[in-house]
């Protein structure tokens, strides 16, 4: 698995698609809290998030039941880690287990890029 | 040359930004290209802080918070300059009231273009703007047009420059390019 991640509209998705040779139609992107895994790339990860603890859902549990269907994909999520602690009990959730989550795919990916302003750092 | 210096607020991105400049320009002109629009006083205070800090390092201050490449005519395109910041001139674009918050999103596209284009023009160019994609936050529309709109200035500026810099707490992180001049 390839992990893609940075802040907002820093191209990550324009990254996954010429480094991976992704189409739009392999790219799920996120909205609720299931996720379509027979596309090779999945989005916006941290939608996936949000919707979670809007359902009451534990998001890495999901992904560790999972694992088998995503251990090739390429997975893109945002980087919410920077600012200040958000004074909204559901944003600080969000970012906290979006960061959690990140950190366990990272640990499971063979590959971790971070996108800043269109350029890749490699991580891992 | 063109140097791209981002980063969060408050990390010594600006002092990079001049200092860079000065030895950019080797004793020739260097200009600095004045960006905010003052709207209180805050803003004017802000504007003294930097005035002064910038004292004595020789620079020729432009103003120029539209449309950057009318201030060409103004200037020596051989020499250097330093444009502090995208993020100020992107406000002035894209609300051309600040009193309100009504958005000319074609103005803030051209502008991206503009600053390409102005960083091929000229000799060399310093460039600051801001990282602000990395928080979790819900913003309302119009913010997460100008967050896009700066995103887009950004990516396009990195791509054109030589070097990219990130400065964390006066620390420079290289993204593409060396910081030797």
């Amino acid at each position: 698995m390839d992990l893609i991640i940075g802040g907002a509209y820093q191209g990550k998705l324009d990254y996954a698609k010429e480094k991976h040779s992704i189409q739009d139609t392999d790219v799920f992107t996120c909205q609720g809290c299931e996720i379509d895994f027979t596309k090779p790339c999945i989005n916006h990860i941290e939608e996936f998030v949000l919707a979670c603890i809007r359902a009451d859902v534990d998001p890495i549990l999901y992904f560790k039941k999972h694992w088998e269907d995503w251990r090739h994909s390429v997975l893109i999520c945002m980087d919410l880690s920077c600012g200040v602690v958000p004074l909204e009990a559901e944003m600080r959730q969000w970012r906290n287990l979006t960061g959690k989550l990140c950190q366990y795919l990272s640990r499971e990916a063979s590959s971790v890029t971070r996108i800043f302003c269109g350029l890749e750092q490699k991580l891992k | 040359m063109t140097i791209f210096i981002t980063g969060g607020a408050k990390n010594g991105k600006s002092s990079l930004a001049q200092d860079l400049a000065v030895a950019m320009a080797k004793g020739k002109p260097h200009y600095y290209i004045a960006t905010m629009i003052p709207c209180d006083e805050e803003d004017h205070e802000r504007i003294k802080n930097h005035v002064a800090d910038r004292a004595g390092l020789g620079f020729e201050t432009v103003e120029c918070g539209r449309n950057i490449l009318s201030c060409l005519d103004r200037v020596d395109p051989n020499g250097t300059f330093l444009l502090d910041s995208a993020t100020a001139l992107l406000l002035n674009e894209l609300f051309p009231d600040p009193t309100s918050c009504e958005m000319d999103v074609k103005a803030a596209q051209r502008c991206a273009d503009d600053l390409v284009t102005f960083a091929k023009a000229v000799n060399n160019l310093v460039i600051v703007s801001d990282y602000i994609y990395s928080d979790a936050a819900r913003y309302d529309e119009v913010t997460e047009v100008y967050r896009k709109c700066l995103a887009d200035i950004d990516r396009n500026l990195a791509q054109v420059s030589d070097t990219v810099l990130e400065v964390c707490a006066g620390n420079i992180c290289v993204y593409k390019g060396d910081v030797l001049v």
